[in-house]
C-alpha cells in the first residue's frame, strides 16, 4: 500500500481497484495502451510484407502531384459586418427549465460553431455549463427532424406548413372546446403573450405546463411558508455557513454557474468570507464534493436530520421556530455529530448563514428550512425572495395528471404538445401514450421525431435555439434575448411561432413577434438603435426582479408541520428495502440530449461513466448484497422493474442507490437509441424523485461499463522505486493551517534541487502559461466539452472508451480520499477532489525529445505544439509523457461524419486523420489570432486578451491563462501564490501549468490538515 | 573466359556475364534518373507554377488592373485586416458593370449572380494545403508586396500561379526578408523597383517595422 500517495494520514485513489491494488489494476496501470496485446497479432507472411512494401513504393511518387481543383465561392452581396474568415459573435440565449441562460455564440462564415457565456448575463457571468456547450452540436445533428409528418391509420405522410396551417385553421377554431396545449416551462414574454391571446381567443381551451425535472417542491414549500409562491435566491457570497440538505446548488440549480462562482470567490484566502459548506445528502453531488463536512444519509431521512437540527437549535441555542413546527421537531433525533456541530455553527453565525433544500425533498421540508432561515435571521442576507412569474400555475404534477385524465376520458379533441417528450418522461402510470390514442388529433413540435412524435398525429420540426428568435428571464428575472445565428436549417418553427400559426396569424415571423413583445414593455425599442443595442447586449440592463420581504405565514406552516410529522416517521432503508434516487443526468439532462455525442461521451462528473447510466451503490451495500461493478440486476419496486448494471462508488448512504434519468430512449436518434437504462419506468406520480422499498435481484449477466476513471493513471504506482517517489497530485490543507504556514503546499512534497546538463533556454518575450486553482474547480466538466467544441476533438464511441481511447484533450480527474487506516475491505464513505489535467506544456518536454520525426516541438513563446502533418504515429511521445495527456487517433474518427455535422467544426483548427497524435495546444489558434492582430495594430497583447476555451467556459474561473513573463499578469501572480505547485515537478520537466492547492474550512481545525472528520473514521456518519 | 566456375556464386549462364557492366550502369543510371525526375518533376516549381485554370467569367486583370488602373485592394479589400484576401462579391463587379458593358456576353454569369444571389464559382489558383494557416494581413501590413508572391497580375489575361508557394519557398523569405521587403505604401505597386540597393533598404525596413519573421513550425502549422 505504500505505493499510494500518502499525505498527512489520508490517501488519494481513483477507484476501488486502485485502492486494493488488485492484480487487474496493476496489470492495467503498467501498460501504456491497455487492451492492446501487440504480441498476439498474427505474424505477417512474407508475401503480405512484400505487398505492403510494394504498395508504399508505388504510391510514394503520387503525393507531389497537384491536388484536386478547389473553388472559391464568394457572396453575391456581402453583408457589411462580414469579413470572410473572420468570425462574428452574437449574444443569444437558451432556455432550460424555464430559465434563460445567456450566451455569446461565435459564428464563422454564417455557421454558429462555438458557444461562450455572456459576461453581461447574471447567471452566466461569461461562463457556460457542459450541457450548454453541447447544444451547438445539437443543431447540426443529422438525426434532427427535417420534415412535417402526419401519421394516421398506420400511414405516414409528408406535409407542408401550408397544409398544417389549413388543418390548424379548422381544428383550432371556435371557442376551443376540447383543445389542450401541453408546454414546457418557459419564461418567454413573447410566448406568454401568445398564450394570453390563445386563451382569450379560444376560451374553452386549456394550457398545461409540465417539466419532468420540476422544482415545484421548492415552490410549494414557499407557498406553505409565505402564503404565496416565491422564488428563493441564495447569495453564497454573503454568508459564512452554507447548509445543503439534499441540495446541489453548484450543479443542479438553474443559477448554478453564478452560485458556484460566488462561492468560490468567497473562498479565496486573501479576502472573502470563507463560507463553511455543510452537505447532508444521500448520493454524491458536486456540491458534496466541495463540502467541508459531509453527512451521507438516505433521502428519506433528510427531513428527520433537518428537524433534528431545528430541535438542537431550539434546545441549545434558543433559536425558536413557530409553535407548530417546533412541536413537530421536538421529537426528532438523529445520531450524528454533524447535526450538533451544524447547529452550533448556524447559531454562531446568525444572519450570516443559509440553509438550502434540494428539489427532491417534499414541500414541507422546504418550509421548515425557510422557517429556520427566518428564525436565524438569514432572510434578506444569505437568501432573498422575489415574486414568482406565474403564481397561480398548478404544479407540474397536477397539470399532467389532469391533462392525462381528460385525455383518457375523451374530453380532449385536439392536443398541441409544444416541445418536451411526455410519452417518454411523463409518469408512466398515468399512461400518457395510451391516453393519446383517445385524443382526436394530436400535434407535437419537436427537435427530433421522438417517442412523443411517433405517437402523435402531426410531427412538426422545431427550430433549434440557435435558429430562433425568443426571450426568457434569467433566474433573477433579468430579461434575456435570443436571436438566431442561422436561418432554420429544416424549416423549423419556435413554439411562439407555432402558436401564432395555430391562431391563423398572417405574421408568423419570430422576429416580429419578439419585437412586438419587447416594444410592449420597453417602448423605446420601437426605434432601431435601442433595439439593436438590446440584441447586442443580450440582456436588458436593470431588469432583475425586485426583492420582496416575506413574512412567515402561520397557517401555512401549521399545514407544513402536519405533513412534516408524517415524514419524520419514515423508516430507514434496509438491504431488503432499498431506497433509489432518480436524479436528472448530469449530461443528457432529462433525456433531451441523449443524441448528443459529445455529452454521451463526456464522463459523468462523479461516476466517470460514459455512454451509459448505472445503478450506483456504496461499497458497503454492494458487499452485503454480494454485488460487484458490472453485475446486471433487476431493480424492482412495486410493479415496476428495469434491469441495470451496478456501479460501486463510495460516498452513498447505506442501502441507497441512484439511477440517472434520461437514458434508455428508443427514438432519440442513431447516437442515443438503446444507450443506458430507462429510469423513468421506475418513476411514479407519488414518487417522482425517490422510490423506497426497492429490491435488487441478480440476473447473472454482466455489462461492461465504459468508464474513464481508471484511465490515464499517472503512473506513480506499480513499482517499488517509483512508489517511493509518489507525490501528492492534489494538495489540500485547511485554511487555519495555510494561514499559519503559507508554505504548506510546497512543502508537502520534498523536491530535490533540480539541475540539468544544458543551459536553460532563455524564454524571453511573451511566454504562455496557465494556472489551475483546485480551490475553485468543482468538477463540472464544462472545460472538457468546451475544448472538444473548439478544437474539433472527435467522439470515439463506447467500445473505444472501454479501451481507454477517449480523445478529450483536457480531462477532470476525480480522486477519492480516505483516512490512512481505512482499508479496501472497509471503505464506504470518501471525500472527492477534482483535478483538471490538460497538457502541461513542459519546458523540458519529455515528449519532444523522443519524436523521431520532430513533429512536436517547442514554439518560441513556450508552447509545446504539434505539427500533425509530420506525425507518423509511433506514439513514443505519449509513452514518454508522465501526465498521459496525449491522444492518438487510432481510427479516422471523422470519416463517417455526415456533411451536416462537419459544419460545426472550427476551420481554424486542423481536423486530424488516422495515425496522428494530438493534445491540448493552449488553443494556439486563439493565441495566433490575437498575436497577429496585436502585431498588425503595432501594440502589445493585453493580459486577458487571449483566453483558452477551457478558461473561458469555467464557471468558477478556476483556469487562468496568460503571459508568465509579465509580472503584472494574472497568471504570473497566481504562480507566485504560496498555494502554487506543479505536479510531478520533481521529474524536472518544468511544466507551464501550475496548480493552486485546495483549501478546506472544517469546523475542527487542528487535525494536521485533515478535514476534521472524526465521525467519518469511526463510521458514524453513514446512518 | 577460363575463369574458375566454382568461384561464381550465381547460376546465370556464362554468355550473360558480358552484360554485367551494362546492368550496373543501367541500375545506377536508372536510380539517378528516377531521383532527378522526382526531384524536378514533382517539385512545386513544376507542378504548381503556371497553373492557370479556366474561370467561369473571363475576367482579365491585365485590363482592369493594368490598363484601367484598379488597385488590388479595391476588390480584394480584406487583405489588410484578415487572413484571406477574399475574392470580391458580385456587388463589387456591379459597382461599375451596372452601367458599363451592361449587354456584354462575358458578364452574363455576373449579372445573373447579382440578380439571383447565387455566387460566381471561381476556381482557386493559389491554393495552400489545409494544414497551412497563412495570414495575408500579417504580410501586407509589413511590406511584402503583392507581386512578390503573385507575380505581375497586372499583365495576366488569365491568372496563373507565378511562384511555387512551397514551404521551402516561403522559408526563403522568412529567413532573409531583406531581399523582398518594400515600404508599406508600395505594397500594391506591382512595378515598383527600389531606388537603392534592395538589401540595404530591406535591412532598414526591418528595423523600422520590427520585422522578425518566425521560422518555427507553428508559425503556419497549428
Amino acid at each position: 500500500m505504500s505505493s499510494l500517495r500518502e499525505g498527512a494520514g489520508v490517501r488519494y485513489w481513483r477507484s476501488l481497484d486502485e485502492l486494493a491494488q488488485t492484480p487487474e489494476f496493476r496489470a492495467m496501470a503498467e501498460r501504456e495502451f491497455p487492451g492492446e496485446d501487440f504480441d498476439r497479432l498474427p505474424p505477417a507472411t512474407r508475401r503480405q510484407f512484400l505487398k505492403v512494401i510494394g504498395a508504399s513504393l508505388g504510391l510514394a511518387g503520387l503525393t507531389a502531384c497537384r491536388w484536386p481543383k478547389q473553388e472559391i465561392v464568394p457572396f453575391a452581396h456581402r453583408p457589411d459586418d462580414r469579413t470572410p474568415g473572420v468570425p462574428n459573435e452574437y449574444a443569444t440565449s437558451m432556455e432550460l427549465g424555464g430559465v434563460a441562460l445567456g450566451m455569446v455564440v461565435t459564428s464563422f462564415d454564417g455557421r454558429p460553431i462555438k458557444a461562450e457565456g455572456n459576461p453581461r448575463h447574471p447567471d452566466s457571468l461569461g461562463a457556460l455549463s457542459a450541457i450548454a456547450q453541447g447544444t451547438v452540436l445539437q443543431m447540426y445533428d443529422p438525426d434532427r427532424s427535417r420534415r412535417l409528418l402526419y401519421r394516421k391509420g398506420g400511414q405516414e405522410y409528408v406535409k407542408t406548413w401550408e397544409e398544417f396551417g389549413a388543418f390548424a385553421r379548422e381544428r383550432f377554431a371556435g371557442s376551443g372546446e376540447g383543445v389542450a396545449v401541453l408546454a414546457e416551462p418557459s419564461s418567454s414574454e413573447a410566448l406568454r403573450g401568445q398564450r394570453k391571446r390563445f386563451l382569450s381567443r379560444l376560451t374553452g381551451a386549456r394550457w398545461y405546463e409540465y417539466d419532468p425535472l420540476s422544482r415545484d417542491n421548492e415552490r410549494e414549500g414557499t407557498r406553505f411558508a409565505f402564503g404565496r409562491p416565491l422564488r428563493i435566491h441564495p447569495h453564497l457570497d454573503r454568508v459564512r455557513v452554507i447548509a445543503c440538505f439534499d441540495a446541489d446548488p453548484f450543479f443542479e440549480h438553474p443559477a448554478a454557474l453564478r452560485l458556484a462562482r460566488r462561492f468560490v470567490e468567497a473562498r479565496r484566502p486573501e479576502g472573502g468570507l470563507m463560507p463553511r459548506l455543510w452537505v447532508a445528502e444521500s448520493v454524491h453531488s458536486l456540491t458534496g464534493g466541495r463540502a467541508d463536512r459531509r453527512l451521507a444519509l438516505p433521502s428519506s431521512q433528510v427531513p428527520r436530520a433537518l428537524a433534528a437540527v431545528a430541535r438542537r437549535l431550539a434546545e441549545a441555542h434558543d433559536i425558536l421556530l413557530p409553535e407548530s413546527l417546533r412541536r413537530t421537531c421536538a421529537g426528532a433525533s438523529f445520531d450524528a455529530d454533524f447535526i450538533s456541530d451544524l447547529a452550533r455553527d448556524l447559531a454562531e453565525h446568525r444572519g450570516e448563514g443559509v440553509i438550502l433544500v434540494g428539489p427532491r425533498q417534499a414541500p414541507e421540508v422546504h418550509a421548515l428550512a425557510l422557517a429556520l432561515n427566518g428564525a436565524l435571521g438569514n432572510a434578506g442576507a444569505g437568501v432573498t425572495y422575489t415574486e414568482e412569474l406565474d403564481p397561480d400555475r398548478p404544479t407540474h404534477q397536477a397539470a399532467i395528471t389532469e391533462l392525462v385524465g381528460r385525455m383518457g376520458s375523451g374530453e380532449v379533441k385536439t392536443l398541441l404538445v409544444l416541445g418536451g417528450n411526455p410519452v417518454y418522461d411523463a409518469p408512466r402510470h398515468l399512461g400518457f401514450a395510451e391516453a393519446l390514442a383517445k385524443v382526436g388529433e394530436s400535434v407535437h413540435l419537436g427537435l427530433y421525431d421522438d417517442e412523443t412524435s411517433r405517437s402523435c398525429g402531426w410531427h412538426l420540426p422545431r427550430a433549434h435555439h440557435l435558429e430562433a428568435w425568443g426571450d426568457g428571464h434569467a433566474f433573477d428575472g433579468t430579461w434575456t434575448f435570443q436571436q438566431p445565428l442561422i436561418a432554420p436549417l429544416f424549416a423549423g418553427r419556435s413554439p411562439t411561432e407555432l402558436v401564432a400559426t395555430v391562431l391563423g396569424d398572417q405574421a408568423v415571423d419570430g422576429h416580429d413577434l419578439l419585437r412586438a413583445a419587447v416594444a410592449e414593455r420597453l417602448p423605446e425599442t420601437a426605434a432601431e438603435e435601442p433595439w439593436r443595442e438590446l440584441l447586442h447586449d443580450g440582456t436588458a440592463v436593470g431588469s432583475a426582479w425586485v426583492e420582496v420581504t416575506a413574512r412567515l405565514d402561520g397557517a401555512g406552516l401549521d399545514q407544513a408541520a402536519d405533513s412534516l410529522g408524517d415524514r419524520l416517521g419514515m423508516p430507514e432503508p434496509t438491504a431488503e428495502a432499498l431506497e433509489l434516487v432518480l436524479p436528472p443526468d448530469s449530461k443528457v439532462y432529462d433525456g433531451r440530449y441523449a443524441n448528443n455525442a459529445w455529452l454521451q461521451e463526456l464522463p459523468d462528473a462523479i461516476t466517470k461513466i460514459t455512454w451509459d447510466n448505472a445503478l450506483v451503490l456504496s461499497p458497503r451495500t454492494a458487499r452485503e448484497l454480494s454485488l460487484a461493478s458490472g453485475d446486471v440486476v433487476r431493480v424492482r419496486v412495486g410493479e415496476d422493474a428495469v434491469q441495470a448494471p451496478v456501479w460501486v462508488l463510495p460516498g452513498l448512504a447505506a442501502y441507497c442507490g441512484t439511477l440517472a434519468l434520461g437514458y434508455g430512449r428508443t427514438a432519440a436518434g442513431k447516437v442515443g437509441d438503446g444507450v443506458g437504462v430507462d429510469a423513468y419506468a421506475l418513476r411514479s406520480s407519488g414518487a417522482m424523485h425517490l422510490r423506497t422499498g426497492v429490491t435488487l435481484e441478480r440476473t447473472g449477466r454482466h455489462h461492461t461499463l465504459a468508464t474513464t476513471q481508471n484511465h490515464w493513471a499517472i503512473d506513480t504506482l506499480g513499482f517499488e522505486a517509483r512508489s517511493e517517489r509518489s507525490r501528492e497530485l492534489v494538495r489540500e490543507a485547511t485554511v487555519e493551517r495555510f494561514r499559519e504556514e503559507p508554505a504548506v503546499f510546497t512543502e508537502m512534497v520534498e523536491q530535490p534541487p533540480l539541475s540539468q546538463l544544458w543551459e536553460p533556454f532563455p524564454y524571453e518575450g511573451e511566454q504562455w502559461g496557465m494556472a489551475i486553482d483546485l480551490n475553485a474547480c468543482i468538477g463540472c466538466n464544462a472545460c472538457t466539452v468546451a475544448c472538444q467544441a473548439e478544437n474539433n476533438v472527435p467522439v470515439v464511441g463506447r467500445e473505444q472508451v472501454i479501451r481507454q481511447r477517449e480523445m478529450h484533450w483536457i480531462r477532470v480527474d476525480r480522486y477519492f480520499k480516505t483516512p490512512h487506516e481505512v482499508g479496501p475491505a472497509d471503505v464506504d464513505d470518501a471525500e472527492m477532489v477534482f483535478q483538471p489535467v490538460p497538457c502541461m506544456h513542459c519546458e523540458n518536454a519529455p515528449c519532444e525529445e523522443v519524436c523521431p520525426v520532430g513533429a512536436t516541438q517547442h514554439t518560441p513563446d513556450g508552447l509545446n505544439a504539434m505539427a500533425y502533418n509530420r506525425c507518423i504515429g509511433t506514439r513514443y511521445c505519449s509513452n514518454n509523457c508522465p501526465y498521459k495527456v496525449r491522444r492518438f487517433n487510432f481510427f479516422n474518427y471523422h470519416r463517417h461524419l455526415a456533411e451536416l455535422s462537419k459544419m460545426q467544426m472550427n476551420p481554424e483548427v486542423t481536423v486530424r486523420s488516422r495515425g496522428v497524435m494530438e493534445k491540448c495546444t493552449y488553443c494556439i489558434q486563439r493565441i495566433e489570432n490575437v498575436r497577429i492582430t496585436a502585431h498588425n495594430e503595432r501594440r502589445p497583447i493585453e493580459d486577458g486578451e487571449i483566453v483558452t476555451a477551457c478558461a473561458q467556459t469555467c464557471p468558477t474561473r478556476a483556469i487562468t491563462f496568460g503571459n508568465v513573463n509579465d509580472p503584472e499578469s494574472a497568471v504570473a501572480k497566481l504562480r507566485q501564490d504560496p498555494r502554487a505547485y506543479t505536479i510531478l515537478g520533481e521529474l524536472n520537466v518544468r511544466p507551464r501549468t501550475h496548480y493552486l492547492g485546495r483549501l478546506q474550512n472544517p469546523v475542527e481545525a487542528g487535525h494536521d490538515g485533515e478535514t476534521g472528520n472524526a465521525d467519518r473514521a469511526h463510521g458514524k456518519e453513514s446512518a | 573466359m577460363a575463369e574458375d566456375k566454382s568461384r561464381h556464386f550465381y547460376v546465370f549462364p556464362e554468355w550473360t556475364w558480358i552484360l554485367r557492366p551494362g546492368i550496373a550502369v543501367a541500375v545506377l543510371g536508372g536510380a539517378l534518373y528516377v531521383s532527378l525526375v522526382v526531384y524536378f518533376g514533382f517539385s512545386p516549381k513544376t507542378t504548381d507554377v503556371g497553373y492557370a485554370p479556366e474561370q467561369p467569367v473571363p475576367y482579365s486583370h491585365a485590363l482592369h488592373v493594368g490598363q484601367l488602373g484598379l488597385d488590388c485592394r479595391y476588390c480584394h479589400n480584406t487583405v489588410d485586416r484578415a487572413a484571406f484576401a477574399a475574392v470580391p462579391p458580385t456587388q463589387t463587379c456591379m459597382n461599375c458593370h451596372s452601367t458599363i458593358r451592361t449587354q456584354s456576353e462575358k458578364l452574363i454569369p455576373v449579372r445573373s449572380s447579382y440578380a439571383t444571389g447565387m455566387p460566381v464559382e471561381w476556381v482557386q489558383v493559389h491554393d495552400l494545403p489545409d494544414y497551412v494557416y497563412f495570414n495575408h494581413s500579417a504580410h501586407v501590413l509589413r511590406g511584402v508586396g503583392c507581386v512578390t508572391c503573385h507575380g505581375r497580375v497586372d499583365s495576366m489575361e488569365v491568372v496563373y500561379q507565378a511562384q511555387p508557394l512551397s514551404m521551402g519557398w516561403c522559408l526563403n523569405c522568412h529567413r532573409n526578408p531583406e531581399r523582398y521587403l518594400r515600404p508599406v505604401e508600395f505594397v500594391t505597386k506591382l512595378d515598383w523597383v527600389p531606388e537603392e540597393d534592395q538589401l540595404a533598404l530591406g535591412k532598414r525596413l526591418r528595423e523600422t517595422y520590427n520585422i522578425n519573421p518566425r521560422t518555427d513550425c507553428y508559425t503556419c502549422h497549428r
